[in-house]
């Protein structure tokens, strides 16, 4: 019975990561069930603009390398990424690169037909692909296409317009492990389980917790939340990246790719307070470039958190925002339009669309947005090869090419603990892993690090089926009851919901959905996002214990049996407030600043105290229903520097002469 | 190409919208498969910037129409809100678009305006705006639009491309699955029986999709595959010519020139298949 | 779906789709420039005819002029072409194959002018409309003109080879003496039939061009569209010209020049269509 069992592995989310995973298991063997709340070709991942950063033989032979990539990774995320797993994604990155070429992304290319190269942020050598500016769509597509390939040949089952509910679990301590899940089909509002032997879950990030971030509306963090609730650690929930050119708009906030500051994109802001000109009509000679003037190394290229918390000091402490608003200028009007059409031209378009202006001839305004979720839930590894006694140095052009040297590995290949949470059985791939960004993401890592636990982590899980705990113990030998009892729990949160809509006559403020939603997405922001303080991060704890009494007299405004999109909103923000607490309260506790953490009332990174993951454990019985534990991080490989970018002084009055560093550094 | 010299920021014939109007949204609403169809009306204050996402945002929380009835929020189908994504589309005053990127200062410039909302007619009704649009990627099954590679191992770099082929690819490559061009298409029309979708016309999108998998040094390998669903029942041929689907495809990809590509693909395919005898 | 039977039926499919498209063009089309030249002769026939003395020794008139130009057409069409049943009957046989099929596929659109009023989606419809009439149209032209269902002609006129035209103006106008009210009912639908046939073969002819690849960039499909329009344009004026032609000249007038020319004919020796009516072709109507 056990041999010829049915063996199968649930994928929940079908972004980059879990697509990555589903073709990977699917491909091995296994029959993937793949579950998503929007047809999977619509997923998040299509928002990514920028590129998909690796190691390529041009960076290589002017000295750049893997290990460099990695190097730069953990310094861009100040130290707090565990290195095993980021020192094998950046070996990886190669590989998926060519995996992708193969599947006939479009990548730009040079004129002998190679893969084009660009400058991004964090980095001194061009070693990002892109494919126009919708790399991230481009990439999605490739692996839409491939999944649809499996999908034809009956080896991947999409449940489209599904909702992940809860996990299912058996057994406790030592024993648990996660045999399934319980899903929703929100056309129909039927509530099913659904026996896997492994659950990957891929759902992303959480932006809609801060209301108007660059996230896709599906962005909820709910089911992340629901894990975490089920018993799921999380890591690093405070590491919220805030990126620094985002559109605002009045139903989000649009993404102006990193690619705009690649291609030589400039930050300024009138030198005049208040000036009241169109930025195209202001002369060079009073224009601010503050980001140049302080960071004559890296100038417009400095990293996201830097980038986000100078344009916010420059307009929130020094007023010196665009007509006395929160923006500032990102012009490229001094490049060529034509060729900003060809290399840019998707997010020109976005401009354009979204704001009525043509940023060919009208210097973009923009200001910091929430952006993309470094914390997540925790996941282990199983540390590969590499020999932290012999740290790499940095290689400098015409040296022996790097190509044979061997840092070892990261992580071990296949291991079935990879990107595992504390819950066997339960895996979390892609954003939702908080494994490979430390404390803020590198421009153009994301993409690679959904594809790379897809693919790499993606083989763990097949020989967890195949070989490891649910070999022995499969999920089709798991008693009905279980998911019985699971379906019956869920059905009853859905009761108490739908229920409540009946007594709609007027729905005040106090207990509608949408009012809560919104109040938690502008606390959160004014609390939790570009500069912290202990005091405010108080505050914003009271107001979420406040909000999740609220929560838990909430009215439905829709008691519908059918396509009942109040419901699955409503049930998130339950979820959203859960998550929002142990971000404010990892916020709170980490009395330092590291990456896109900023607190001013500890401006300073704290090693000895926080060079440490926060781990936040669901508990009900605290007041804010979150307890925070630390956990040591593997820093063996690369010792932890102070995270400075070459930073130097600057003011507005100061006219330091600056040429364009990032294309002086490239050539 | 000479740059225009002078900076260009708005078109000079736009009517500058009117600060703290009220705009009347009125919208098709059905609770269902099978259910009656009605119009409900909604009166909403706009601010700058707003655009059908936001508003229909505002009346999820103030689900009351003119009447002061007080109803459900509206459904709808959304996701980026940048249109990449393709999900928020519907048919907005008669016209096929994203609702994210429809900004309602370009619309309903003024006090008391009047715009209407209703789901895309090609496709089954879920509920309310939010439609099916299974067919639509299912069409994409039957032109086997992938690139068939040998797995997902490493085996080194793909193909080589010269960057006027990947121009060419990439703009065709950038299709969202919207729908748009299906629902202006007169050939295309609603098909609830998924038993008919393979003989019904497979719509501008996954002609498309066929020339960018065949223009792949890889994606070559399923050609005749293609062409031979492309020759079939509801393949390019059933095309009208009406030409709008390239006139409302939001991301302008020039899907007319696939579908004369495509012929001109299927028609030397099955010359090469009568005089030559290749199958 | 089996593959090799996908296959089959993909080649029936496309076979019947090209062929639809291809009988438009040969032989339809073909026969629509020659037949529009042909009858316009009514018009230009005297420049046809110009330094030949009319058989009263005087120069033509136009109006005669063109009268006789198009009777001489018309008897030489039925008396020197061979085979003219074959090619008749292909013709019938083509349009018949060209009208059901197309009646079949245009049943499969939805047109949605009101909402897309694009100009390429107008020719989209109207290439539809102008098909249903068109059949309409031609079924009513050979049905009167050629098989003489003279129960469907106002006039109760029969069209015959050697009283072409004054038959003809006599079918058109209502009565042989001229204009009625019926006669105008039945002009009114000639000129929309031709002016819609045009349209079909002139945008048709775009279409195709699109259907079998010829033309791929839009550039090219813009061109392509310019020759056609030009074409179409061309084509117009010979059919607005044929009708003008027909409508123009009073049959009792041109009853005179016919009876002038039969007699040189017959002095001549060379034989008349007479007697051969109901085998000759539609031709010259």
């Amino acid at each position: 019975m056990v041999a010829n069992r049915e063996r199968r592995v649930i994928v929940v989310g079908g972004g980059l990561a879990g697509l990555a995973a589903a073709v990977r298991v699917a491909e091995s063997g296994i029959p993937v069930d793949l579950f998503s709340m929007v047809p999977v070709k619509r997923s998040h991942s299509v928002c990514a603009q920028g590129g998909i950063n690796a190691c390529n033989e041009v960076a290589r032979q002017q000295g750049y390398s893997e290990y460099q990539h990695f190097d730069e990774t953990i310094y861009g995320g100040d130290y707090l990424a565990d290195q095993g797993p980021v020192l094998e994604m950046a070996n990886w990155a190669p590989k998926v690169i060519d995996l992708l070429d193969r599947m006939g992304v479009p990548f730009n290319r040079t004129s002998e037909g190679m893969r084009d190269l660009r400058l991004f942020g964090g980095s001194l050598f061009k070693r990002t692909h892109f494919a126009g500016a919708t790399t991230g769509q481009q990439l999605l597509y490739a692996l839409d296409e491939q999944t649809r390939r499996y999908t034809s040949e009956g080896k991947i089952n999409k449940y489209e317009f599904w909702e992940f509910l809860w996990p299912v679990t058996t057994g406790e301590g030592e024993d648990k492990r996660c045999v399934g899940i319980v899903a929703q089909d929100m056309r129909t509002m039927q509530i099913r389980a659904f026996r896997g032997d492994a659950v990957v879950m891929a759902t992303g990030g959480n932006g809609l917790i801060f209301g108007k971030s660059t996230n896709s509306v599906i962005c909820t963090g709910g089911a992340a939340a629901r894990c975490y609730q089920a018993g799921a650690w999380y890591g690093n929930p405070e590491m919220i990246q805030v990126h620094p050119t985002a559109i605002p708009g009045a139903d989000k906030c649009r993404l102006m790719s990193e690619s705009a500051r690649g291609e030589g994109g400039r930050v300024w802001v009138p030198r005049k307070k208040g000036d009241t000109r169109r930025g195209q009509d202001i002369p060079e000679g009073e224009r601010w470039y503050f980001l140049e003037e302080k960071y004559p190394k890296y100038g417009n290229l400095v990293p996201r958190d830097i980038a986000s918390r100078e344009i916010f000091d420059v307009c929130v402490n020094q007023g010196m925002g665009v007509f006395g608003e929160n923006q500032v200028y990102l012009d490229l009007t001094h490049k060529d339009p034509e060729y900003l059409t060809r290399k840019l031209g998707g997010i020109m378009e976005i401009y354009e669309k979204f704001a009525g202006e043509d940023p060919r001839y009208a210097p973009m305004r923009i200001f910091p947005a929430v952006h993309y979720t470094m914390g997540g839930l925790w996941t282990q590894f199983t540390p590969g090869t590499y020999d932290p006694s012999e740290p790499w140095g940095d290689h400098k052009p015409g040296m022996e090419a790097p190509t044979d040297a061997k840092p070892g590995r990261g992580m071990r290949i296949g291991a079935m603990n990879n990107a595992m949470t504390n819950i066997p059985g339960l895996y979390a791939f892609g954003e939702v892993n908080f494994a490979y960004h430390g404390a803020t993401r590198l421009g153009a890592n994301a993409l690679l690090s959904c594809i790379f636990d897809g693919l790499f982590c993606g083989l763990g899980v097949a020989n967890f089926v195949n070989e490891g705990p649910a070999a022995e113990a499969p999920a089709e030998l798991v008693e009905q009851k279980v998911y019985d009892a699971a379906v019956e729990s869920e059905q009853a949160k859905v009761r108490k919901l739908v229920d409540s809509a009946a007594g709609v006559g007027e729905q005040s403020d106090d207990v509608n959905p949408y009012m809560i939603g919104r109040e938690l997405g502008i606390e959160m922001t004014a609390a939790s996002t570009v500069v912290k303080t202990g005091e405010r991060l108080q505050r914003c704890l009271a107001k979420l214990r406040e909000l999740g009494e609220r929560y838990s007299r909430v009215k439905l405004s829709d008691g519908a049996g059918w396509t009942n999109q109040s419901l699955s909103y409503t049930r998130a923000i339950g979820d959203m407030i859960v998550l929002a607490q142990a971000i404010a309260k990892g916020g709170l506790l980490r009395e330092e600043s590291r990456g896109s953490h900023y607190r001013l009332d500890f401006p300073e990174r704290d090693d000895t105290r926080f060079l440490k993951t926060s781990v936040a454990v669901y508990d009900p019985s605290d007041a804010d229903r979150c307890r925070i534990d630390w956990r040591d991080i593997d820093t063996r490989l690369v010792k932890p520097r102070a995270r400075t970018y070459g930073k130097t002084e600057s003011s507005p009055d100061a006219k330091t002469p600056t040429e364009k560093p990032a294309e002086a550094a490239a050539s | 190409m000479v740059a225009p010299s002078k900076p260009v920021t708005s078109k000079p014939d736009e009517v500058k919208p009117e600060m703290g109007r009220t705009v009347r949204f009125t919208i098709h609403r059905c609770d269902g498969p099978g259910k009656a169809a009605r119009w409900e009306s909604f009166d909403v204050p706009i601010e700058p910037g707003s655009n059908i996402i936001s508003v229909l945002q505002y009346i999820a929380a103030h689900p009351v129409t003119i009447e002061g009835k007080r109803t459900t929020p509206v459904v709808w189908d959304s996701g980026c809100l940048e249109e990449v994504c393709g999900a928020c589309t519907m048919v907005i005053n008669g016209r096929v678009r994203q609702s994210c990127s429809c900004l309602i200062d370009h619309i309903a410039p003024r006090n008391g305006d009047e715009v209407t909302l209703e789901p895309m007619s090609k496709f089954p009704v879920v509920r309310d705006l939010w439609v099916d649009r299974e067919r639509l990627f299912y069409n994409l099954r039957r032109v086997k639009a992938w690139v068939p590679i040998d797995g997902t191992y490493d085996l080194g770099a793909g193909p080589t491309e010269n960057p006027d082929k990947q121009e060419t690819r990439y703009k065709l490559s950038t299709c969202m699955s919207c729908g748009c061009c299906l629902e202006a298409c007169p050939q295309f029309n609603l098909e609830e029986d998924p038993e008919h979708w393979d003989s019904a016309f497979i719509g501008a999108h996954a002609i498309s999709q066929a020339r960018l998998f065949n223009e792949h040094e890889t994606g070559k390998q399923l050609k005749r595959d293609r062409l031979d669903e492309l020759m079939g029942p509801g393949g390019v041929s059933d095309c009208g010519n009406a030409q709008n689907c390239v006139k409302v495809c939001p991301k302008e990809i020039p899907l007319t020139e696939s579908i004369g590509a495509m012929g001109r693909a299927v028609t030397i395919h099955s010359l090469a298949r009568f005089f030559a005898g290749k199958k | 779906m089996s593959n090799e039977k996908s296959s089959a039926v993909a080649a029936q499919h496309f076979l019947l789709r090209r062929l639809h498209s291809l009988t438009g063009i040969v032989p339809i089309g073909v026969f629509l420039i020659a037949h529009l030249t042909t009858n316009s002769s009514l018009l230009w026939g005297k420049i046809g005819l110009r330094g030949e003395p009319g058989p009263d020794g005087q120069p033509y008139t136009f109006q005669d002029g063109g009268v006789a130009y198009f009777w001489k057409e018309v008897f030489w069409i039925n008396s020197q072409i061979p085979h003219l049943l074959l090619i008749e009957i292909t013709l019938w046989v083509s349009i018949a194959f060209h009208s059901i099929l197309g009646w079949y596929y245009a049943t499969t659109g939805k047109s949605n002018v009101k909402r897309y009023p694009h100009q390429d989606n107008w020719r989209y419809s109207l290439q539809r409309w102008s098909g249903y009439i068109g059949i309409f149209f031609i079924f009513y032209h050979v049905a009167t003109l050629r098989w003489g269902w003279t129960w469907l002609v106002p006039s109760g006129t029969k069209w015959s080879h050697d009283y072409s035209v004054s038959t003809l103006a006599a079918a058109l106008q209502g009565s042989t003496e001229g204009w009625t009210a019926a006669g105008l009912l039945v002009s009114l639908f000639y000129f929309v039939g031709i002016t819609l046939l045009v349209f079909h073969f002139a945008n048709g002819l775009w279409t195709a061009a699109i259907t079998w690849g010829l033309t791929v960039s839009e550039a090219a499909q813009k061109r392509w569209g310019f020759v056609c329009a030009a074409l179409g344009v061309g084509m117009m004026g010979l059919a607005w010209a044929s009708l003008y032609g027909a409508l123009a000249v009073n049959p009792q007038d041109a009853r005179v020049v016919e009876e002038q020319l039969l007699e040189s004919k017959g002095k001549s020796g060379v034989p008349t269509p007479t007697g051969r009516e109901t085998a000759a072709p539609a031709d010259g109507d």
